[in-house]
């Protein structure tokens, strides 16, 4: 009869980890509030959060949060928030119309498509997208909009393609393709002229567009990462021999009269899959 | 133009008053002092006329005058000594039939006791007790007094009426008087309304109301024109002055340091050498050898630098073309960034060559911690996941070149560490952590 669920010990004893720690910061007025591994499935154990509006950060990574109110884009102060690892679907819009969010972490979370007019960020620096389920008919129209983007985290979604928008993201210095599914590469991603670091490792990429080698990967400032690929042979051949090879030959008249002859004639076959990604917790329902 | 008269003051006691006209001794004495004392004659001396035209009142001085006065006014005005004994021996060589019964007192107009005393002065008769200061009715002290319009006064009392007052500290004056523009003047007082110099001595012109000497005339004068006055013969520099430690001169005037030749408004002044107060060593060069010495030249404009000179990059530059490579603002001597020969400013340099923090995308300012490609204040170097502070010290992974620390890593998915660590293993280039 007056037997406890054992279950709501553990529950009961987490929940009031996550209030004793926002009771600390609203007693103390620290602005950066860190909820990272607390148990939280809901916002709904965050009594108040809300209401502090002077918070600049709030990491919540590593609990269970299915869903975000759309109300928390009120912490108009808020400069970072990390929700990584959690179980988000989805997220409201709302957090695109944040004035001073700056590094929006949502990576290993179950995202399989980000809301319409997502890409309205006005001061959005770092995206991270990690580890989701998206690829390129679930991003929103806007979503290479965001010019004042420098680091966009892509890696390990499901992209096949990446639209020829991404030229618009003028001061992106990070892009990260890491095991996605790509088949091809916009030949715009020559246009970003801030690039500094290009991840496309792990996928089903054959070819380069030539307009890659404007992008000036070969410097000790730059990092190329590439493995995991069935490039064709003459790319593959540069490579062994060094990235700055690779640029010199994709800048050469002779790789452009060949890769023009791989986009008609003689396309490469693609290769499939080479991850398994029904293991990704991602997946999780 | 004025008069002047001076008391040579041979016999400053009082004057031994005729006891009786006819008194045989008074006679002798007379005569004895007759020769000694000759009226002087004004002697004074007009300074002549200056040259310049527009001079309206000469100047004036008067030398060796013990007492000096002058003026429209003085030249009614007859300053005698007394000398009775003097006086009286001229008298009465003339008068000398004269009866007491027919003398009369010039002030009072009463006569004389047979046995008073009689004061002669100038041919007039006093009653020893009438011949006194008009202003104060005192008796004049050492019998020297003035008269004015018929009247006798005691020094003092001459002076507070009569006297010249200077036009400046409104003092007596005693001595030499400057009479000009309209008044009169101590010398010490006449002075050049721009440079203060005494002007007795010199002359000067009036200008504007304003007593000025000849070279502060000129100034005024070319400073009218726009025009500059040669520093070293005052004239008026038509064409283009040459400066030189800080005054400017006809160039004419200088020859070239080194060739000789005759300078021009383009000579060159070279400011003074390292280890000299500044412009003391300084010389003049015409452009050709000017530019023959081994100036430094600017790095930026290719023209010789003159002033001040930086030197950085292994070139000398002008202050204000030494510049940002990025945004072309002069450094004016704050902190640069050099990079493949090329200068930069803070700001440009860091977002061009990578030191902005990864977190808030400033400059780094104090320490920077560098991994991964990127860079990080030290405050803000933090695991990517669970944003919590790490050191040099903490271990933490790199994943997509973001670190993240051992206990996130855990939490990571199994499927995706696997993943990670077969990646790793593929690619045994750089050991993370």
């Amino acid at each position: 009869m007056n037997q406890t669920p054992v279950s709501c010990i553990p529950n009961s004893s987490k929940m009031s980890k996550a209030k004793k720690v926002l009771e600390e910061a609203k007693e103390i007025k620290n602005p950066e509030l860190d909820l990272s591994d607390k148990g939280i499935s809901s916002f709904e154990e965050m009594p108040g959060l809300l209401n502090m509006l002077n918070i600049t950060r709030l990491t919540l990574s590593h609990n269970k949060i299915k869903s975000i109110p759309p109300g928390l884009a009120n912490l108009t102060n808020l400069e970072i928030l990390n929700l990584a690892n959690n179980h988000l679907e989805e997220i409201p819009v709302s957090l695109s119309s944040m004035p001073k969010l700056r590094i929006l972490n949502l990576q290993i979370n179950r995202l399989d498509s980000l809301p319409r007019g997502f890409g309205a960020f006005p001061v959005i620096e770092v995206l991270d997208l990690t580890y989701n389920n998206l690829n390129e008919n679930t991003l929103p129209g806007n979503f290479f909009m965001m010019e004042t983007l420098r680091a966009l985290y892509l890696g390990d979604n499901d992209f096949e393609h990446i639209s020829s928008d991404i030229k618009n993201l003028k001061n992106l210095q990070i892009l990260v393709l890491r095991e996605n599914d790509l088949i091809d590469l916009p030949k715009e991603i020559g246009e970003l002229q801030r690039l500094r670091e290009l991840h496309i490792q792990g996928n089903r990429l054959t070819i380069i567009p030539p307009e890659i080698g404007n992008l000036d990967m070969s410097s000790n400032k730059s990092v190329f990462k590439f493995e995991g690929n069935e490039w064709v042979t003459p790319i593959a051949d540069q490579l062994q021999l060094g990235i700055t090879h690779l640029m010199e030959y994709l800048r050469t008249e002779t790789y452009r009269i060949m890769y023009h002859r791989y986009m008609t004639s003689q396309k490469p076959e693609v290769p499939p899959p080479c991850i398994d990604k029904a293991k990704k917790i991602s997946r999780n329902r | 133009m004025f008069s002047f008269q001076s008391n040579p003051n041979a016999s400053p006691d009082v004057p031994p008053l005729p006891l009786t006209i006819q008194s045989s001794l008074f006679k002798r004495r007379a005569q004895s002092k007759e020769t000694g004392l000759d009226k002087d004659d004004a002697d004074y001396d007009t300074l002549p006329n200056d040259n310049e035209e527009d001079i309206s009142n000469s100047s004036l001085y008067l030398d060796s005058a013990v007492y000096m006065v002058r003026s429209e006014l003085e030249q009614k005005l007859v300053m005698q000594k007394l000398d009775a004994a003097h006086q009286y021996q001229q008298r009465y060589g003339v008068t000398s039939g004269m009866s007491l019964e027919n003398m009369l007192c010039s002030r009072c107009g009463d006569g004389f006791e047979p046995h008073e005393k009689i004061v002669n002065s100038t041919g007039e008769l006093w009653h020893q007790t009438c011949f006194v200061c008009a202003q104060c009715f005192q008796e004049f002290r050492d019998g020297i007094f003035y008269e004015f319009e018929g009247r006798k006064y005691c020094e003092h009392d001459f002076h507070v009426l009569f006297a010249p007052c200077c036009g400046k500290c409104g003092e007596f004056i005693i001595g030499r008087v400057i009479k000009a523009m309209n008044a009169n003047w101590h010398v010490k007082c006449f002075l050049c309304d721009m440079c203060k110099k005494e002007l007795a001595d010199t002359g000067f012109i009036r200008n504007a109301g304003r007593a000025l000497c000849h070279e502060c005339n000129a100034k005024v004068k070319a400073d009218k024109l726009g025009k500059y006055v040669c520093h070293k013969c005052h004239g008026i520099i038509d064409d283009q002055p040459l400066r030189f430690r800080g005054e400017v001169y006809h160039p004419y005037h200088f020859n070239c340091t080194n060739c000789g030749v005759e300078l021009d408004a383009n000579a060159r002044e070279v400011r003074s050498r390292p280890g000299y107060a500044a412009n003391d060593m300084n010389e003049l060069y015409c452009l050709r050898c000017h530019d023959k010495m081994g100036i430094p030249i600017c790095g930026a404009c290719r023209r010789p630098i003159e002033e001040r000179v930086v030197t950085a990059l292994g070139k000398h530059w002008h202050v204000e073309h030494f510049v940002c490579a990025k945004c072309e603002k002069p450094f004016f001597g704050h902190r640069h960034y050099e990079k493949k020969g090329l200068a930069y400013c803070e700001t440009h340099y860091h977002q061009l060559f990578g030191n902005l923090c990864f977190v808030c995308n400033q400059v780094i300012a104090g320490d920077v911690f560098t991994a991964m490609n990127k860079a990080w204040c030290v405050h803000h170097f933090a695991c990517s996941v669970c944003d919590q502070k790490m050191n040099q010290k903490t271990k933490f992974y790199e994943y997509d070149l973001k670190p993240v620390c051992k206990k996130c890593y855990e939490k990571f998915p199994q499927e995706l560490r696997r993943r990670l660590r077969r990646q790793h293993e593929a690619t045994p280039r750089k050991s993370p952590s």
